[in-house]
């Protein structure tokens, strides 16, 4: 629509109202003649065609829409029926045509007439073994997708990225560039971000779905774990598993198709939904987890699963699992099972030795001790909790990431514990005085809202305060 | 109300000079004008869309007065010719101004000027008159851009072109003012008289085809108080065929074969009508024993293998009309002596050759 419109434009500027002598008339009258050309829709050489309209009284410009509907929805449905008519050689369409139409839809792509040819086309499938379309076609119609230009029903749309993968990078590329932005993008609106791409949707189909995972796992590396990769994959793995439960009856790929180099077991394990165990049980599921993982963490032949990199990947895809380890290891009165102690410290720092794996183990346990101490403590004070955190003066300072996950559990502490609530903004104060770590908060406490909604979990005064703590830190974080 | 029927009076008047070479007499404020008028109309239109008294005082105005330019019972004049074209009309004339090539140098910039304003000016919805015409022009640039997808003869292009002409001539049966009772045949045959007449018929044929829930075509704008009667339009085609015998003639005639049995599949008085006239050509062959084969008297007469071709056609269609094909031939026969021979009646060669037995 714009290159039409700026065309037109220029052209107007073109037109000299008072043309002094015959080159300006001559410059006019070219101009005016192509731009009665442009506009003047167009005419129909046949003249029994002509006849017929003008007899009834109809303009061109009357019946172009509806020529140009039906002029569609014909081509669409000589594209549908192709493949029925086989060997029928006289109504197929040859390839070449197919090829040609393809072509020449791409300047038209963004004309929403032109929507049911577009659909036709991409999901078109003929007897020939390579791609008939025109590749600028499947860029043209996927950039007028991913700027909403076009609507296309989702199949079209997977089938679009299944012929043509630049199309799902670009896609792929597109998604990141939205959720990554200069400002901070909370996990319900990357969930919506997610949806709206319909690159979940579409990951139904393993092949799509191991190309996204690969650029995930690409961002991964590439930002060194940021969080925000993190959360992206991690709600990528919601969206892509609800879609799956939806669709259970059609699509019949093992799991192993999607994740070809994680152990069965494991995976079945992961993805079951935390919602359909009671919360009692939860311990079992993580401490199964934990023993897999370890086992092939720990495994020196580095087997067929990948190693510690490869297992991390595949366990943070179902993140949501290492944020419960952390909530139940707080909120149990009993003695921290080393399994679960395990997981935590794996699930922070993948790539640890075993010995700085244990250090971090024991550090935690340490910190859980004291916690628990005051977790029903009825004069519970920020400085009790200061104290509970405080590194040891004679051993070797905490490594951050240690240092990050000790924060989580204070956090998880404030959310629990019966007095939390009244200590909470001190301790918050205390703990996060700097941006980047404000920031490392309020991302904590809106991965587990989420969680907690996902889940539906009922626990309204830990609920009430963490929304409060995140409207609070958000304010107080933009107010700087 | 009166002054706006006089207004509409006006722009019709104006509309039909628009394309004529007296506007090289326009200057730029006669342009405005023309455009300030056009858009209080199209002001009407939104306003009054869904108030139907005036909605049909206008509509029949405007009919009125197509038909008053032309001779009694002649087609209406291009331009307004019902209610929904006011919604249009500011597209129609400046259409029309910017085709006439007898507008001066300062008018024409001047309509430029107001059509296009520029990018400075934010173009606020596409329904604005400058999205409406941009949208028109790569609306024709793509049908212009699809046509040269044509494959010979079974063109795709030709289907949407048929469809698209039936489309337009339901539309306009359906204004023709009900009251009249003839109004619908009248028009027909003088669309007849003055059009392409292989044209129509086939235009005629897929009008019949179309399915019966066809939407309003040219609309852009939901009609509401429009009677919604899909299938009366192609009632009244076929009550105006069966009553003109030589266009029926014509018909059943020049079409091709295929197409005819369609419509008679879908329309049974037609068919009963078809099966008449062929039985009446069928009555004009006559056996020639040398030949061996039967031929018309003269040569005008329909062919044996046409006839031949045209009844395989109807066997070949869905039960109730293969059934009544079969039945009739078969009627002719016992009529005709019930003979097992073949060179004696051609009903039965016909039968025979159909290969039905019986």
């Amino acid at each position: 629509m714009k290159a039409k419109k700026i065309l037109i434009w220029c052209l107007c500027c073109l037109i000299n109202k008072e043309p002094q002598n015959s080159e300006e008339s001559k410059l006019n009258s070219w101009t005016r003649g192509l731009l009665s050309h442009i506009l003047s829709a167009f005419r129909f050489d046949t003249k029994e065609v002509g006849l017929f309209t003008q007899g009834l009284g109809y303009a061109p410009a009357d019946y172009c829409p509806g020529l140009l509907k039906n002029m569609v929805l014909s081509l669409a449905s000589e594209l549908r029926e192709n493949h029925l008519n086989g060997f029928n050689t006289q109504r197929r369409m040859v390839p070449e045509k197919i090829r040609f139409l393809s072509r020449v839809c791409i300047p038209l792509v963004t004309l929403p007439d032109i929507e049911p040819l577009v659909e036709a086309l991409l999901t078109y499938h003929g007897y020939e073994p390579q791609e008939v379309l025109w590749p600028e076609f499947f860029d043209a119609v996927n950039e007028a997708f991913l700027l909403k230009k076009i609507s296309l029903p989702t199949s079209a749309v997977v089938c679009l990225w299944l012929r043509h993968l630049p199309s799902l990078e670009k896609a792929t590329l597109h998604l990141f560039d939205k959720l990554i932005s200069s400002e901070r993008n909370f996990l319900r609106r990357i969930e919506c971000f997610l949806k709206d791409s319909l690159l979940p949707e579409a990951a139904c189909h393993p092949a799509i779905f191991r190309i996204v995972d690969e650029m995930f796992r690409c961002a991964l590396l590439e930002t060194d774990g940021a969080p925000e990769v993190l959360a992206a994959i991690q709600v990528f793995t919601w969206c892509f598993v609800e879609a799956l439960e939806k669709k259970n009856k059609q699509l019949k790929f093992t799991f192993k198709t999607y994740f070809p180099y994680a152990s069965p077991s494991l995976i079945m394990v992961l993805l079951q939904h935390p919602k359909e165990i009671p919360q009692e049980l939860w311990h079992q599921p993580l401490k199964h987890i934990s023993e897999m993982l370890r086992e092939i963490v720990e495994d020196q032949t580095h087997g067929s699963y990948g190693g510690p990199f490869e297992c991390w990947f595949l366990f943070i895809h179902f993140g949501g699992w290492a944020d419960i380890v952390a909530e139940q290891l707080v909120m149990s009165e009993a003695e921290p099972p080393e399994a679960l102690l395990w997981l935590l410290a794996f699930s922070y720092s993948p790539r640890d030795r075993s010995l700085q794996r244990t250090q971090t183990m024991i550090e935690v346990k340490a910190v859980l001790g004291h916690l628990k101490k005051l977790f029903r403590s009825p004069t519970l004070s920020a400085k009790d909790l200061q104290a509970a955190a405080a590194e040891s003066r004679d051993r070797d300072p905490r490594p951050p990431l240690c240092q990050q996950l000790i924060r989580r559990l204070i956090l998880n502490f404030l959310l629990w514990a019966p007095g939390g609530h009244v200590i909470a903004r001190e301790v918050i104060t205390l703990m996060a005085p700097t941006d980047e770590l404000t920031y490392e908060m309020t991302g904590l406490l809106d991965q587990t809202l989420y969680r907690w909604d996902h889940l539906c979990m009922e626990a309204p005064r830990s609920r009430k305060l963490a929304r409060e703590l995140l409207a609070e830190l958000r304010s107080a974080g933009t107010a700087r | 109300m009166e002054s706006l029927l006089q207004h509409l009076e006006r722009f019709s008047e104006l509309l039909a000079v628009s394309r004529t070479t007296h506007v090289s007499t326009w200057d730029p404020a006669t342009v405005r004008r023309a455009l300030q008028w056009a858009r209080y109309l199209r002001h009407v239109h939104s306003r009054f869309g869904r108030h139907v008294r005036i909605r049909t005082a206008l509509e029949r105005r405007l009919q009125k007065r197509g038909r008053q330019d032309g001779a009694p019972g002649s087609a209406p004049v291009p331009g307004l010719t019902n209610f929904q074209a006011l919604g249009r009309c500011d597209r129609l004339l400046s259409l029309r101004l910017l085709e006439n090539r007898a507008l001066g140098d300062a008018a024409y910039h001047y309509l430029l000027q107001q059509l296009f304003p520029g990018p400075g000016v934010p173009d606020a919805d596409e329904e604005t008159l400058q999205g409406s015409l941009v949208r028109l022009a790569r609306r024709g640039s793509a049908v212009h851009m699809l046509r040269f997808i044509g494959y010979g003869e079974n063109s795709v292009l030709e289907d949407a072109v048929l469809k698209t002409q039936a489309e337009l001539l339901l539309e306009r049966l359906r204004e023709v003012p009900k009251a009249e009772a003839e109004g619908p045949s009248r028009f027909l045959s003088t669309l007849w008289d003055r059009l392409p007449q292989n044209n129509f018929l086939k235009v005629i044929a897929v009008a019949l085809l179309l399915p019966p829930s066809s939407p309003r075509p040219q609309g852009e704008e939901l009609e509401l108080g429009t009677p919604k009667t899909p299938g009366e339009g192609g009632q009244e085609l076929i009550r105006w065929l069966l009553a003109k015998s030589d266009v029926m003639a014509a018909f059943c005639h020049n079409l091709p074969v295929g197409l005819l049995t369609s419509v008679a599949g879908r329309h049974p008085e037609l068919s009963r009508a078809y099966l008449g006239l062929l039985t009446d050509w069928g009555r004009h062959l006559r056996y020639d024993l040398e030949k061996g084969t039967w031929v018309g008297a003269e040569s005008q007469h329909v062919s044996w293998e046409e006839l031949y071709g045209r009844f395989q056609s109807l066997c070949q269609a869905p039960p109730p009309l293969k059934d009544e094909v079969l039945t009739a031939l078969e009627s002719c026969k016992a009529q005709d002596g019930d003979f097992q021979v073949p060179g004696l009646s051609i009903w039965t060669d016909l039968l025979l050759a159909l290969g039905s037995g019986s």
